[in-house]
């Protein structure tokens, strides 16, 4: 179903991604059942949906790791399918399973991944991005859960990347780190990178996301904004039985603990 | 109580789902056994004695006959003459020289049979000497049994000397055939673990997410180890060569040229192989069982511990065209003969040959995660 915000990103033509009819079943599933959006170029687009809804086969061959059965993909221009290896040059992947080698340091395993792409990249300007200035001599199996997703962001963007696809990019930290990858998300986007990333974190999607495309069962239900979404519900007579607080136990914390970044 | 009971059949479950813990602790001690059981390692091995024959008489055959008849020889005599047999014996091949002087056993005269030894084989010494003197008591007791009118005497000496012997023996065995061993240990289970490690940490797959891909990770991998197998391989035949006092070949550079070519081929080998395997297996619970079953046998049967000819006929036709084989064949051929490698083709060949068929199976078989 077409939306206002989706009519307008099509008449726009600044979709960095595009995706039509997409299809994927692994022998007995279909993971991916005939989907469609556009990913405006600047965007923080995410895909939300409970576990097996097809987020991560999505992403996964947007990422040019799978291949789809049948549909099309466009990410920069170029088909994921024909030209699997220029969209690799241009994107950016962080995966669920942040694995690196456990023997290399922060920095080194940033410069080598820099040299895999060609780039002799600023170690420096990149760890002080990702905040892992003070471990970069750190080898990879000595960081933390958050400093590792830090690391992991850090080697996405090694080639200065026009999209930086983030698969569930704050699952397992804590709402201290979980803030500051919030944060670190919203300042790449700043310098015009577009974003795309799974979650199935509702207050994620709300707190970064502008569009959001709900997932379930391989099909999109719904793409909108946040507020959009929101509004819609309440309009079909939805009335929320949940209590509405003004502050939770995760306030509570972040108010004792202090919101600054505190790791091991 | 029950708690206890509860927990030992939850710890029994797990155990015996566990597919390694029952090899090593069922199938590995059987086959030891069955391995050790069946192939008579402790049969008696005669001693390898060279004869020079100086009599040719009736008596000489009587006592070649009485020493090494077909069935079950005391001795395995190797004939001929004095100049040959005293090179063999400096070099190992035989473990003993006999002489029998002219007029061996001739009636009325004292017969000194002289006998060469080995300094370095003294159980060998033993035992010659023994047989022997056994072998001449009872051919005297038989002279000594003639009827009057026949008898006469003779009498037989066994005069002992002794040399020096340069073969490097059971040493020179099995430090050529260890290197190789330790050369497909490294190839097959170093890359087993390091390479399943990283399919199942999710690094290759972060690597092919790259535009290049991991190939050549992988390939920069496989290099760092044959180096590793070259260093490997040195630091073992130098501790073979300062604490065994085995030499490798001549000791010239040309040999150590040639024990690293070797060392290259078989690293080259037994990684890929490795690569294969790693490549085909889920987890290191498959893949660990596999790679044992690779090289466990070759331990035992490519000629490592013990000759490939000590093995029964139908084993030994089968396990000589195994890689291993042809490694420690090699090896043994440059540390004990001294050989160029240019005269090891059918080894050569023989490795070339399994790592093609290696590769080929890892090409097909081979799952990124």
């Amino acid at each position: 179903m077409t939306t206002q915000a989706e009519s307008a990103t099509a008449r726009n033509n600044n979709a960095v991604i595009s995706v039509n009819g997409l299809k994927k079943r692994y022998t007995d599933i279909v993971a991916v059942d005939d989907i469609s959006f556009e990913v405006t170029r600047g965007e923080i687009f995410g895909m939300l949906g409970p576990n097996g809804a097809g987020k991560t086969t999505t992403i996964e061959i947007l990422e040019g790791m799978r291949s789809a059965d049948s549909g099309t993909a466009l990410v920069g221009g170029f088909d994921v399918h024909r030209d699997t290896k220029k969209v690799k040059s241009i994107i950016g992947v962080q995966l669920q399973a942040s694995a690196f080698f456990d023997h290399l340091s922060v920095a080194e395993t940033i410069r080598l991944y820099g040299e895999l792409y060609g780039e002799r990249v600023d170690v420096d300007a990149i760890l002080e991005e990702v905040e892992l200035t003070d471990r970069r001599k750190a080898y990879f199996n000595h960081l933390s859960g958050g400093q590792k997703q830090r690391l992991s962001i850090a080697v996405a963007l090694v080639n200065k990347p026009q999209v930086l696809f983030l698969d569930e990019p704050t699952t397992a930290l804590d709402p201290q780190a979980r803030r500051h990858m919030w944060d670190l998300i919203q300042r790449i986007r700043a310098t015009g990178t577009t974003i795309m990333l799974t979650t199935h974190y509702m207050e994620e999607a709300e707190e970064i996301c502008d569009r959001v495309a709900i997932m379930d069962q391989g099909k999109i239900v719904q793409l909108d904004t946040p507020d959009v979404l929101v509004e819609r519900l309440l309009d079909s007579g939805f009335k929320s039985t949940r209590v509405a607080k003004l502050a939770n136990l995760e306030d509570v914390f972040i108010n004792l603990t202090g919101r600054s970044l505190r790791e091991g | 109580m029950r708690i206890y009971l509860v927990l030992t059949i939850a710890s029994l479950k797990m155990y015996f789902r566990n597919r390694q813990a029952i090899f090593w602790a069922l199938f590995f001690p059987m086959l030891i056994m069955l391995i050790f059981g069946l192939f008579n390692f402790d049969k008696f091995s005669p001693p390898d004695v060279g004869l020079v024959n100086n009599a040719n008489n009736d008596a000489a055959t009587a006592f070649i006959d009485a020493v090494s008849s077909d069935a079950d020889p005391l001795l395995v005599l190797d004939t001929g003459n004095e100049a040959d047999l005293r090179e063999k014996l400096r070099t190992g091949d035989i473990d003993a020289l006999l002489i029998l002087p002219e007029g061996f056993g001739n009636p009325g005269s004292v017969s000194t049979i002289k006998a060469l030894y080995d300094s370095r084989k003294p159980q060998e010494q033993g035992v010659t000497q023994t047989i022997v003197g056994d072998v001449l008591d009872s051919m005297f007791l038989q002279m000594a049994n003639v009827p009057d009118e026949y008898r006469v005497e003779s009498r037989f000496v066994i005069e002992p000397d002794y040399i020096a012997g340069e073969g490097q023996g059971y040493r020179g065995f099995i430090v050529p055939g260890v290197a190789a061993m330790a050369i497909m240990q490294y190839g097959l289970f170093g890359v087993v673990f390091s390479l399943i490690r990283y399919k199942t940490g999710g690094v290759l797959r972060r690597l092919q997410a790259t535009p290049i891909g991991a190939s050549h990770f992988l390939i920069g991998q496989m290099t760092t180890r044959l180096i590793v197998t070259i260093l490997q391989t040195y630091v073992l035949l130098l501790v073979g060569m300062l604490v065994l006092g085995v030499s490798v070949g001549n000791g010239t550079i040309m040999n150590w040229i040639d024990i690293t070519t070797l060392a290259i081929f078989g690293g080259a080998l037994f990684t890929v192989l490795g690569l294969a395997i790693s490549g085909w297996a889920k987890s290191e619970d498959v893949a660990a069982p596999v790679a044992n079953i690779v090289s466990l046998p070759m331990m035992f049967l490519s000629g490592v511990f013990f000759p490939v000819d000590s093995l029964p006929n139908w084993l030994s036709s089968i396990s000589r065209f195994f890689p291993l084989t042809y490694l420690a064949d090699g090896f043994r051929e440059i540390t004990v003969n001294g050989a160029s490698i240019l005269t090891l083709g059918p080894e050569l060949l023989g490795l070339g040959i399994w790592t093609v068929v290696s590769f080929i199976v890892a090409t097909r078989v081979f799952k990124w995660e």
